[in-house]
């Protein structure tokens, strides 16, 4: 349910996103920003559901304040003449890769157990034969 | 939280992400091919600077060049006055030398055998002499065009001059002055013309506002300098 949901509003928002204008290319960085902060959420929900602590409010919260914020500060800085959309660059891909470091890991150690199960499985199976003959 | 509330909410986020990524990509794009239109300001500042640097190199650049084909103007110019300088001077030469058609007041003294006498190459070189120190500036005879190389030499029956064989009448042209002329010819008993009647020549010279006298048009090698060459210091 939750999958069909995501798959059909990245289509939506593909068909959407090649049809509707486009704005100036000066205002480009600020958008660029927005959606490195909108990724880290969506990346930092996944973490979360995997470790069953999702909130829906806090993504909502971090998904559209990070994105303003981010935009706020790049803003702030030109006006100051600092480059800070770059340090907002590196926090949120630092902690993009953080996520998805934690989302292998997740599902690595998921694999491995899986492989375990299935060998402790098969060894019961073969015992209970044993026991049977 | 009920399941479809929840689809519902991350479709909806997912649709505001991936619509803003794809005009984003499509932004970047554009920006590409459009270039100066939505180029950022920073950008256009540079390029503005830039292309006012461009602008005062090109100027310099004019204003050098406007210069350089001042200069050759002038270069032009002075060569121009200097080739027409050249072209009197080479005019004037070969007004001296007989090379070209001249014309101009002077007089026609017509010498002819008679009965009793005829005329020799001395007669016609002593008139030629006469002639010159009396200030003639062009002389033919019957339109030979005497040079400064003219011969004028007797062989019987004729009279060689530029190694054209003449025969009598013998119309001598001059050009000069008609005054000085004729009154150096026509001195009493010791003038030329005088003189040879006396002896009894036939001569006779007539005044004439316009004479013409042809150009030399013998023997080319006649004004081709073999054996005296130039001393350069």
């Amino acid at each position: 349910m939750i999958i069909f949901a995501i798959i059909i509003g990245c289509i939506i928002g593909a068909l959407i996103g090649s049809n509707i204008p486009t704005i100036p290319y000066t205002y480009s960085g600020y958008l660029a920003i927005a959606i490195i902060a909108a990724l880290d959420s969506v990346f930092g929900a996944i973490t979360s559901t995997l470790k069953r602590n999702f909130d829906m409010k806090i993504f909502l919260s971090g998904f559209f304040v990070n994105a303003i914020l981010a935009i706020a500060l790049t803003y702030l800085g030109q006006k100051l003449n600092v480059d800070i959309y770059l340090a907002a660059v590196v926090v949120f891909v630092g902690r993009m890769f953080n996520n998805l470091g934690t989302i292998r890991r997740y599902y690595v150690e998921k694999l491995a157990s899986n492989k375990i199960i299935a060998k402790a499985e098969a060894t019961i199976k073969q015992v209970n034969k044993e026991q049977e003959k | 939280m009920n399941k479809t509330v929840l689809s519902i909410i991350i479709g909806f986020v997912c649709i505001i992400l991936v619509c803003t990524i794809f005009m984003q990509f499509r932004v970047v794009e554009e920006t590409d091919i459009t270039g100066i239109e939505t180029a950022r300001e920073e950008e256009l500042q540079t390029m503005l600077s830039d292309y006012k640097t461009k602008y005062e190199e090109m100027e310099e650049k004019l204003t050098d060049t406007e210069h350089k084909i001042q200069e050759y103007q002038e270069k032009i110019d002075s060569n121009e006055q200097a080739s027409e300088l050249l072209e009197e001077e080479l005019a004037q030469t070969n007004l001296l030398l007989g090379k070209t058609d001249v014309t101009g007041e002077g007089i026609i003294i017509t010498l002819t055998n008679n009965d009793e006498k005829s005329i020799t190459s001395s007669d016609l070189r002593y008139l030629i002499n006469e002639l010159k120190l009396a200030g003639a500036e062009a002389i033919s005879i019957n339109d030979n065009r005497i040079l400064n190389m003219t011969e004028i030499v007797d062989v019987e029956p004729y009279i060689l001059v530029n190694e054209d064989r003449i025969v009598s009448p013998y119309v001598v042209k001059v050009i000069g002055n008609q005054t000085y002329l004729s009154s150096a010819l026509s001195l009493k008993n010791s003038g030329f013309i005088d003189s040879y009647t006396n002896t009894g020549k036939t001569v006779e010279m007539k005044q004439e506002k316009n004479i013409s006298i042809k150009a030399y048009n013998g023997r080319k090698n006649l004004l081709q300098l073999r054996y005296a060459k130039e001393v350069n210091e």
